[in-house]
């Protein structure tokens, strides 16, 4: 048995997911909040994975909360509407283990779930196409083979037809993927640029 | 001197310039040894010496794009200061008489000189050519002085005319470029503009006519059908806001005279037009380049043919689509499935042939170029690259 929070604030999505997880045996829904913090007070703290939406409305950055919820003992599984691609890479930068965009349906979840929860990576091609193309001037250097299946697998080929493509096994493409992760955690990034920051006063109408 | 920047083609032109005035120095030459000394093997030897230093600085030249500076010099020290003294030696004073042929060389060699290595070099060398005239002229009996105050004139003229010509050819290919570079930047904004006109229209056809007629309650919002035009429209919106928020789409190398267009709108028509045949399209864009009209036609057109081919073989419901531009205005599409694949190499025809010429075709015509991938049970890639 899985345990399971959810951080969106989107009032239909939650009650959309607690209505599908319900249904799952596999799995137990702790909580579906808001924000970090009511997640943190509650019953969902300590969940073994939250769902976190990557851009909450109360204007907290992805990777402080992914740090926050690590810090609390789970697992993250970051998801959104919208692939937002230097969020995307932040937050896994800061810990998450993983990124689905929201339009998926329930099996891909709970599989990713899964994946998550046994201390693996959920990888999509999201992510993939999000790291093959992070354009940051301090992003890690990827080796060749790792930019060739990374590059394949955010095309949406499959594990196996991306490992074919490379000569390689499933194994080891998948290994190739976990090592992009790890470089980016090592490499650890300054969570946003001068533009995103003007960019986020702008929309939060802080500047007047 | 057909391409390039303005600059390229000022230099291309420079080295053909001075190139044709070192050939006919090199031809009155041959004519001048093979009338008046066709037997002395030391005259030949000079004349072979002249010639292969000047393939050498022009052929370096032609093949690098500009003259290299060390060939230059060796053209000038070579050709310019050391054969006058060699044939002194070797042949005797007429040979270097100020309106012999050897002479002449150093006019073709001051040019060279006055284009390849900037103002101080260019002084430097005609200091050395005037020098080694007059040296010349001061050892070898019989030289006549009227012929030195020529020959000098020439050297220095030639050094003179070609920096001149140089330096307004480089100005003006330097204005052209800026002009060019401005067209391509102010074609890229109308095509942007085009693109954004387009997704207004679609966002009027689509999103808000789904709005407005649930708003109005005509319809059940929860029933099928509904549900599924508005999840296209969701992923529609998706891939709208994504591809707004990527890189600014840079101008790519549209021909000359030929209309630009931004790649992203052409994309999003074969997108559409997969998803109302009701097939489920992942896209993600990455800075996507302004290309050529009948580019992006010839793209949509493959596009379509690649999701079609996964409505219709490949028995799965969902395509990935990806395209990227790269940062020389080249751009990869491709376009994926997870479903059933083929054995390329079955003979029978059902291996994606009619796939691979078609999309082969398409591209072919503009200059691009296709890839199509499959194997049996692990879907079908096919990949579109422009330029090939």
């Amino acid at each position: 048995m899985i345990t399971v929070a959810v951080v969106d604030d989107d009032r239909m999505l939650l009650d959309g997911l607690r209505s599908w997880l319900a249904g799952v045996a596999r799995l137990r829904l702790l909580a579906a909040v808001t924000t970090v913090d009511a997640l943190l007070d509650g019953p969902g703290h300590g969940a073994d994975v939250v769902l976190l939406d990557l851009v909450l409305r109360d204007a907290s950055a992805p990777e402080d909360n992914v740090r926050r919820l690590r810090a609390a003992g789970s697992r993250v599984l970051v998801i959104s509407t919208v692939a937002d691609r230097a969020r995307i890479v932040a937050a896994v930068a800061a810990g998450a283990d993983g990124y689905l965009t929201k339009d998926h349906d329930l099996d891909s979840l709970v599989a990713a779930v899964e994946t998550v929860a046994e201390g693996g990576t959920a990888h999509s091609p999201e992510l993939a196409f999000a790291w093959a193309h992070d354009a940051c001037p301090d992003r890690p250097r990827l080796a060749p083979r790792e930019r060739q299946v990374l590059l394949d697998y955010a095309s949406g080929l499959t594990l196996k037809a991306t490992a074919r493509r490379a000569r390689i096994s499933p194994n080891t493409a998948k290994y190739y993927l976990d090592q992009v992760k790890e470089k980016y955690r090592r490499a650890g990034r300054p969570a946003y640029t001068k533009t995103d920051l003007a960019r986020r006063v702008r929309e939060d109408g802080l500047d007047g | 001197m057909s391409g390039g920047s303005g600059l390229q083609r000022a230099q291309q032109f420079m080295i053909l310039a001075t190139g044709l005035y070192r050939a006919s120095h090199l031809t009155v030459g041959v004519v001048s040894v093979a009338r008046h000394t066709p037997g002395a093997p030391a005259a030949w030897g000079i004349l072979a010496t002249a010639v292969a230093v000047s393939l050498t600085l022009y052929g370096t030249a032609r093949a690098g794009g500009w003259f290299g500076r060390r060939w230059v010099w060796c053209d000038v020290l070579v050709t310019g200061c050391a054969l006058p003294w060699a044939a002194w030696w070797a042949l005797g004073g007429p040979a270097v008489y100020q309106n012999g042929w050897l002479m002449l060389l150093g006019g073709s060699a001051s040019s060279a000189a006055a284009v390849g290595l900037g103002i101080r070099g260019a002084a430097a060398s005609a200091v050395l050519l005037l020098a080694t005239s007059l040296a010349v002229h001061v050892v070898v009996a019989g030289s006549r002085s009227a012929e030195l105050v020529g020959h000098l004139n020439a050297v220095l003229s030639s050094t003179v005319m070609a920096w001149v010509f140089w330096w307004y050819l480089r100005r003006q290919g330097a204005l052209l470029d800026a002009a060019q570079s401005q067209a391509v930047t102010a074609e890229a904004a109308r095509a942007r503009q085009a693109e954004r006109m387009a997704h207004h229209a679609a966002l009027h056809d689509t999103v808000l006519a789904t709005l407005t007629t649930i708003a109005a309650g005509r319809v059940d919002a929860n029933a099928a059908p509904v549900r599924e035009r508005c999840a296209r429209e969701a992923a529609y919106l998706r891939r709208l806001v994504q591809q707004e928020d990527g890189a600014p789409q840079r101008p790519g190398v549209p021909a000359p005279g030929a209309a630009a267009t931004a790649v992203g709108a052409a994309l999003e028509a074969a997108v559409r037009s997969a998803e109302c045949l009701g097939l489920r399209v992942a896209a993600q864009y990455h800075a996507l380049p302004v290309v050529p009209r009948e580019v992006a036609g010839a793209l949509e057109a493959a596009v379509c043919e690649a999701l079609n081919n996964v409505r219709t073989h490949a028995g799965t419901g969902e395509a990935f689509l990806t395209a990227a531009g790269g940062g020389d205005g080249a751009l990869t599409v491709t376009v994926v499935d997870r479903g059933a694949g083929f054995d390329p190499a079955a003979a029978d025809g059902s291996g994606g042939t009619g796939l691979r010429r078609s999309v082969h075709a398409r591209m072919a015509a503009i200059g691009g170029a296709a890839g199509v991938e499959s194997a049996p049970g692990e879907g079908t890639r096919v990949e579109l690259r422009w330029p090939a």
